[in-house]
């Protein structure tokens, strides 16, 4: 079994974003990235396969080199090796054109890959496009929100949950393939700093070079999106009231609030 | 201007409906354009649906194989009809199922997708459609453009945009397609409904006007009942925040947050809530807030529209109480 597992070095959410000014793209070099929070589950589901199955899991990601240590603590977990995807060229680019990269990226140099797996979405961007975009690419079936599997032969019976419908499906799914994981479905092991010290030497850089893909299918000019703007999201100011006091003088305004609100 | 109309078994989904009534709005931008949708192995009432909810023409892909929904099939199916009528702009619904199929359709048709929109607008001066969305965490509006490729595409959550009245008065085509599919890849082999151990008998928290929801102040499953008599009672349902949820006091499908679900109700009241910013990105569109909390400078005070300084334990029966004298 060979499983590849795609990974995202997102922004924090917590660091001051930086835009381009140029592409209104969010500025990634230089930043320092972490590991999308919902690839651990992603991770976890391919290592429990591995677990079971034996084989190797291999964690993919397209980012400057500044990505490093987000796939670093990934093989802290258990990844065997990483493979990243780091060429200027392949800056600015929306989801069709990094699943390019992405899905480019297996044939080359896992070309006897059997699954990927994704993680739901990412925490910053939030598309979960790039699951599906990857195995549109790669031109091989996918099902999404997956939180368990087994294999027999060469198909992968996958069990999902689709959230919004409260219902459990399980479908055969012929290898190899494409699935995301369910956020939040899986225990993600714990980072063995011991190995996570050592991960730098299990990481293979690869650029364009290697890859050779035209400059115009990646990156922000292989982009059939743009960002034609980004402004700070403007919510409803609030009016700050504040109401203390006794309980029961407290509820009487809170009545009073409800009623006001058209809610009583 | 087309929209995709999913179906869970012999109706549509609101979502689909939804997107009819804003590509009419979108169509009549452009000048009149031509509103379609396209339903997989859907019924005749079902398009007459569709029509009376503003489409002008209907696709129905027909195929006895695609009657159970498997997600690249139907991606595949739904991208060769698109091949076929060229729209300019195709909308689809971002329930889970819409979300599976719709970057793999774009794909296959080597365009862009934009998910999650929570605007769409013309742009008078070139006639590409805007498509607008919240990005990182919330905090950025993103406007983006589909300069080149067709169809323009973007994905749209339900409940955004109102469902148009229904008018029967209305009439359209409707076309059945026989769209073959090349080799079946997956193949759905059970169902199940998941019960799940809920709460309460109340209506998800995405879809009510009035949440009411708790959060680690509360201290017990016991705080939570009362928080659910309190919704009975408003007509509302029952949120939690992340801490709740691990405490397992409510299942994750009542997470409401950035990592659970972004809600737009009338009325929040945070109840035991300390309001980190990710609680507070999926109330941001909320449009009153009341929170209930001990610490008049927990986060959730700062943002709430009445801050209720005091201990739930006293607040709550109480209110519980009165509502009760005022709807006897």
């Amino acid at each position: 079994m060979k499983i590849v597992v795609l990974t995202k070095a997102a922004v924090p959410l917590s660091s001051a974003i930086k835009i381009d000014p140029k592409t209104g793209t969010l500025v990634r070099e230089g930043v320092p990235l972490t590991s999308n929070v919902w690839d651990r589950d992603a991770v976890e589901f391919a290592l429990k396969l591995k677990d079971k199955y034996g084989g190797e899991v291999i964690a993919l990601s397209m980012a400057p080199p500044s990505g490093i240590p987000a796939l670093e603590s990934l093989i802290g977990m258990g990844v065997d090796r990483a493979i990243l995807a780091s060429d200027r060229v392949f800056a600015g680019a929306d989801t069709w054109a990094t699943a390019h990269v992405l899905a480019k990226t297996i044939e080359k140099y896992v070309p006897d890959y059997d699954l990927v797996v994704a993680g739901e979405e990412t925490i910053d961007s939030t598309t979960a496009h790039i699951g599906a975009q990857t195995a549109s690419w790669l031109g091989v079936p996918y099902v999404y929100y997956v939180y368990d599997a087994e294999i027999k032969g060469r198909t992968l019976i996958a069990r999902r949950f689709l959230e919004d419908e409260g219902v459990d499906e399980v479908y055969e799914v012929e290898m190899p393939a494409v699935v995301s994981v369910l956020k939040g479905s899986q225990v993600p092991r714990e980072v063995r700093l011991s190995r996570k010290l050592n991960a730098r030497e299990y990481i293979q850089i690869v650029s364009n070079k290697e890859l050779g893909l035209e400059p115009d299918r990646v990156g922000l000019r292989g982009s059939p999106t743009i960002v034609a703007g980004l402004a700070s999201a403007t919510y409803p100011p609030r009016k700050k009231v504040v109401i203390q006091g006794e309980p029961a003088e407290v509820v009487k305004k809170l009545i009073e609030v409800l009623k006001q609100e058209g809610v009583l | 201007m087309w929209v995709y109309l999913e179906r869970r078994e012999d109706k549509l989904k609101d979502v689909g409906l939804e997107l009819l009534g804003k590509a009419r709005e979108l169509a009549q931008k452009l000048g009149g354009v031509e509103v379609g949708g396209v339903i997989v192995a859907g019924t005749e009432d079902m398009a007459r649906e569709a029509i009376y909810h503003g489409a002008d023409k209907v696709v129905i892909i027909e195929n006895p194989e695609l009657k159970v929904y498997t997600p690249v099939e139907y991606a595949e199916a739904i991208a060769k009809v698109l091949q076929k009528y060229k729209p300019e702009i195709f909308l689809i619904g971002a329930t889970k199922r819409g979300r599976e199929l719709a970057a793999y359709i774009a794909n296959t048709l080597t365009t862009g997708i934009t998910a999650d929109c929570t605007a769409l607008e013309i742009d008078q001066k070139t006639r590409d459609l805007l498509q607008i969305r919240p990005t990182f965490g919330g905090t950025q509006l993103a406007t983006i453009r589909t300069p080149q490729r067709r169809p323009q595409m973007a994905s749209v959550r339900p409940g955004v945009f109102p469902k148009p009245p229904r008018d029967t008065s209305r009439t359209g085509q409707i076309i059945v397609e026989r769209v073959e599919i090349a080799r079946r890849r997956t193949r759905l082999i059970s169902v199940e409904k998941r019960l799940e151990k809920d709460v309460a008998d109340l209506p998800p928290v995405e879809s009510a006007d009035i949440v009411v929801a708790g959060g680690r102040g509360l201290g017990s499953a016991e705080g939570f009942k009362l928080l659910i008599e309190l919704a009975k009672l408003l007509g509302g349902t029952v949120g939690a925040s992340l801490m709740a949820v691990r405490a397992g006091w409510a299942p994750h499908t009542r997470q409401v947050g950035q990592t659970g679900k972004t809600i737009r109700p009338k009325l929040y009241i945070a109840v035991g809530i300390s309001g980190a910013i990710q609680h507070l990105m999926g109330i941001m569109e909320a449009k009153t807030i009341i929170a209930i909390n001990p610490d008049p400078h927990a986060p959730i005070m700062e943002n709430a529209d009445y801050a209720v300084v005091g201990d739930y334990k006293q607040i709550i029966p109480l209110l519980i109480e009165e509502i009760k004298k005022l709807k006897s």
